[in-house]
């Protein structure tokens, strides 16, 4: 089943809209879902223009695809998603991937920030840059992305992957300030430069191909590898919490 | 005129001595009454449990340290939530829920009255604020004075009376309740990077102990004739062997009030523990309790801990910071100056850890050991032993022998080595749980003279209804049916008027704040004291003139007023 959400043109509005209902195994059940835009509670096809094609028996065989101008506006859209396909054909608002656990959402454009906040499964891919918090933990949370993957082709903002436990996250731009921080476990590479990469790790590892600005004098140096074709210095830390994680850097500069 | 006639209700009402007679209670404006009209709404609670409302001696539930607990958990507050509903606000939270969570999950269990435990004088309004939030109870705040360098200067002076100045001056002026200590000097220690172990360590730069603090307070205390005694909580929080220093405090204390007792020991549990460090940490709960059978100036509460995830929350910052070492997980930590500090650590007390599998045998061994229950109360220092909402399970617990038991099967195994609590055999009756949860509480604290925690006409009726029979029903067998009476009344009744039912809050409600005025002679009067005053002006980061909490801040606004004999 192919569920087509255009967003209908509408006044010029900044006001975002709190679209949560908006995954996969919702429209199993038809498409009678509310969003809300500020304190008003819309009608699913009093935003968008709704074409159904198709049927389907399972989340897993559903696709929703997101169009129009004005997608950035909508957040939290694939919220707790758990199966099927959302694919943007734009840019996404904040919140987007929430607690996903299983399935694909794929971007066209930008996301916001908090893209695959705490997700534990699922794969999320974004075209264009993500902003800050990309697959991170929220505010005071332990624990942030727990399991899988969050590909971004291009920048990410800061604090990308804050708190990550679990999972893959690739960065084929480059990355804002404090990528990987507070990290307990999984995976972060990217493929640009960042600064303070992994700060406070605990576990897991960090791969920065590029330059890492603001390096932290708090991990130790153990020698070069070679990972896929680059010879990379390898340091253990962050030292400063007794971590044993593992960050490797192409190239590296400390603060003056 | 509202009238509400309660009628073949089965009271226990210990501070009349009333044990499970059936009466019926007459209530008007408010108030408990010899009679009202035929006209009377009335409620049938044939042969249910009907106490007075439920008073909480210490619970952490309103002020800065609440809520940063709650701005550092995002993933407690994620549980919890429940939609608005009726007069009932959204919620949200678990062990630091939001300020209306607070009130009707207390509401539900029928609890009427609570004792915020420790409001740090400089954010007092805070407190007062979410007070105004705390709607179907009323309030009253504890005052910290442990690090009070008015306070300790005097106290180095050996001036007592200054002391009680200082003290008055400040509940006046911050509309408090009652004084407490935690950790009296070593917080203040901590804001060098410092402690006390026990008693007679020296607080940095004051040249004064502990102990004189303890006993200074304690003097003060009665000499402004404040309805509350001295509210403590013991240095030397949570570390093996601290039964010693607890003792040690407990044997400072006069009898000073024939009244009620002189102090008011806090969460012993935390206070009560033996061996030299961890591996031979094991329970100390019988010389506590032993003594506090042979003192009768001394009340307790249990600072019951039980298993699950919490939020610890102290003005005891040093003992957060260590607590923060041992597990690596969060730690927030607050220094107010002049006053006092503050620290807060998210906490899982576990079934499967010996530490705190002894530490929940603790808890219980001190009401079952202390022989009258109006000495030891039931409490878990909300939230820092688990939240309020387990109060139905530890009095099924004190009930029951055959729950004990069955609880004790699944801590760690050698629990059973380290603690006495497998030995005792005593269950509480309903008599003595009413005693520890409202009569007790309401005596401790002082308030039974202002209509709490008694259903004798003039009251402030404040019933708690709930939805068992005692006469059928058999605590120690059927602990499951105390428990789940226990956690939701059939009516909670505040101040005339029924405020929930059945698990639903029903009114918006508007709380009452008790708090104290001293009468204090010119000549002890603070606000004129020009040392008093170039203290203030130098140290503290606002003016004297703006640091009092103005009587818009509270509410419904009780006010005692006490003659001090200064």
């Amino acid at each position: 089943m192919k569920v087509t959400l255009a967003m209908k043109p509408a006044a010029k509005s900044f006001v975002p809209i709190e679209a949560e209902s908006i995954v996969p195994k919702s429209f199993l059940a038809g498409t009678e879902y509310s969003v809300w835009r500020g304190n008003r509670e819309l009608r699913l096809d009093e935003i968008f223009t709704i074409t159904v094609e198709g049927h389907a028996e399972r989340a897993e065989e559903v696709e929703v695809v997101l169009s129009g101008d004005e997608t950035s506006r909508l957040k939290r859209v694939g919220e707790y998603m758990d199966a099927g396909k959302i694919t943007v054909l734009g840019g996404i608002g904040m919140h987007c991937g929430n607690f996903m656990s299983g399935g694909t959402i794929e971007i066209h454009g930008n996301a916001d920030g908090w893209l695959g906040r705490e997700m534990t499964g699922g794969t999320i891919i974004c075209r264009g840059d993500a902003a800050d918090y990309c697959a991170s933990g929220y505010r005071g949370g332990r624990k942030g992305m727990k399991g899988g993957s969050v590909e971004v082709f291009g920048n990410a903002g800061d604090f990308l992957a804050e708190h990550i436990a679990g999972g893959t996250v690739v960065v084929h731009g480059s990355a804002g300030d404090m990528a990987g921080v507070e990290m307990h476990g999984g995976t972060l590479v990217v493929h640009g430069d960042c600064s303070r990469p992994a700060a406070n790790m605990k576990e897991g590892s960090c791969y920065v191909y590029g330059t890492a600005h603001g390096m932290l004098p708090t991990f130790r140096k153990v020698g070069t590898v070679q990972h896929e074709g680059r010879t990379l210095t390898h340091f253990t830390g962050d030292l400063a919490n007794r971590g044993k994680g593992n960050l490797f850097v192409k190239d590296y500069e400390y603060l003056d | 005129m509202s009238e509400l006639l309660v009628k073949n209700a089965r009271v226990i009402d210990p501070l009349r001595g009333i044990n499970a007679e059936v009466m019926d209670i007459a209530i008007r404006d408010g108030k408990i009454v010899e009679e009202v009209s035929g006209a009377a709404e009335v409620i049938d609670a044939r042969g249910m449990l009907t106490m007075p409302g439920g008073v909480d001696s210490h619970t952490h539930i309103c002020g800065t340290k609440v809520n940063f607990g709650r701005y550092m958990s995002p993933e407690d507050m994620r549980a919890g939530r429940t939609p608005r509903r009726g007069p009932m606000h959204a919620t949200s939270g678990y062990s630091v829920p939001t300020t209306y969570a607070n009130s009707y999950r207390y509401s539900v269990m029928g609890y009427t009255t609570l004792l915020e435990g420790a409001m740090a004088p400089l954010e007092a309004r805070h407190t007062h604020e979410e007070f105004t939030y705390t709607p179907l109870q009323d309030t009253m705040a504890n005052t910290l004075f442990d690090g009070n360098w008015g306070i300790m200067e005097a106290i180095r002076d050996g001036d007592t009376k200054r002391v009680a100045a200082i003290i008055g001056w400040t509940l006046r002026a911050v509309k408090g309740f009652g004084v407490k200590l935690t950790n009296p000097g070593g917080t203040e220690a901590w804001q060098w990077g410092q402690n006390v172990s026990c008693i007679r360590d020296p607080v940095p730069y004051f040249e004064v102990t502990p102990a004189e603090i303890i006993r200074s307070v304690v003097e003060a205390n009665e000499l402004l004739g404040l309805p509350h005694s001295v509210h403590l909580h013991c240095n030397n929080l949570g570390t093996p062997g601290n039964y010693t220093c607890t003792l040690g405090s407990f044997g400072l204390i006069p009898d000073l009030n024939k009244k009620r007792q002189t102090l008011y020991a806090t969460h012993v549990q935390f206070h009560a523990y033996g061996g030299s460090g961890w591996k031979d940490f094991c329970s100390k709960s019988e010389p506590i309790a032993n003594f506090v059978n042979m003192r009768p100036q001394i009340v307790m509460d249990m600072g019951q801990v039980m298993f699950g995830r919490t939020t610890t929350m102290t003005a005891d910052g040093p003992m957060e910071f260590n607590l923060y070492r041992l597990h690596h997980d969060k730690w927030s930590n607050h220094d107010v100056e002049l006053e006092t500090g503050s620290g807060i650590i998210p906490v899982v007390y576990r079934r499967k850890n010996l530490v705190n599998s002894i530490m929940w045998a603790i808890g219980l061994e001190l009401a079952l050991l202390t022989k009258s229950p109006w000495q030891c109360l039931l409490t878990t220092d909300n939230p820092n032993g688990a939240p309020f909402v387990k109060y139905p399970e530890i009095a099924a617990l004190l009930m029951s022998k055959r729950y004990r038991d069955a609880e004790f099967a699944t801590v760690h195994p050698d629990t059973e080595s380290r603690v006495p609590l497998p030995a005792i055999d005593r269950e509480l009756d309903w008599y003595e749980i009413a005693v520890m949860t409202r009569a007790g509480a309401a005596k401790a604290l002082g308030i039974q003279d202002l209509g709490k925690g008694h259903l004798a006409p003039g009251a402030d009726a404040d019933v708690a209804i709930y939805p068992i029979l005692i006469d059928e029903v058999d605590p120690s067998v059927d602990y499951r049916k105390v428990i789940e009476a226990l956690s939701q009344t059939e009516y909670t009744i505040k101040r005339g008027r029924v405020v929930a039912r059945r698990g639903e809050c029903v009114v918006d409600g508007s709380n009452a704040t008790f708090w104290v005025k001293p009468k204090i002679s010119d000549a002890y009067d603070m606000g004129k004291d020009p040392d008093f005053i170039e203290k203030f002006d130098r140290y503290y980061t606002v003016r004297m003139r703006n640091y009092p909490v103005q009587e818009e801040y509270l509410n419904r606004n009780r006010c005692i007023e006490t003659e001090a004999g200064i």
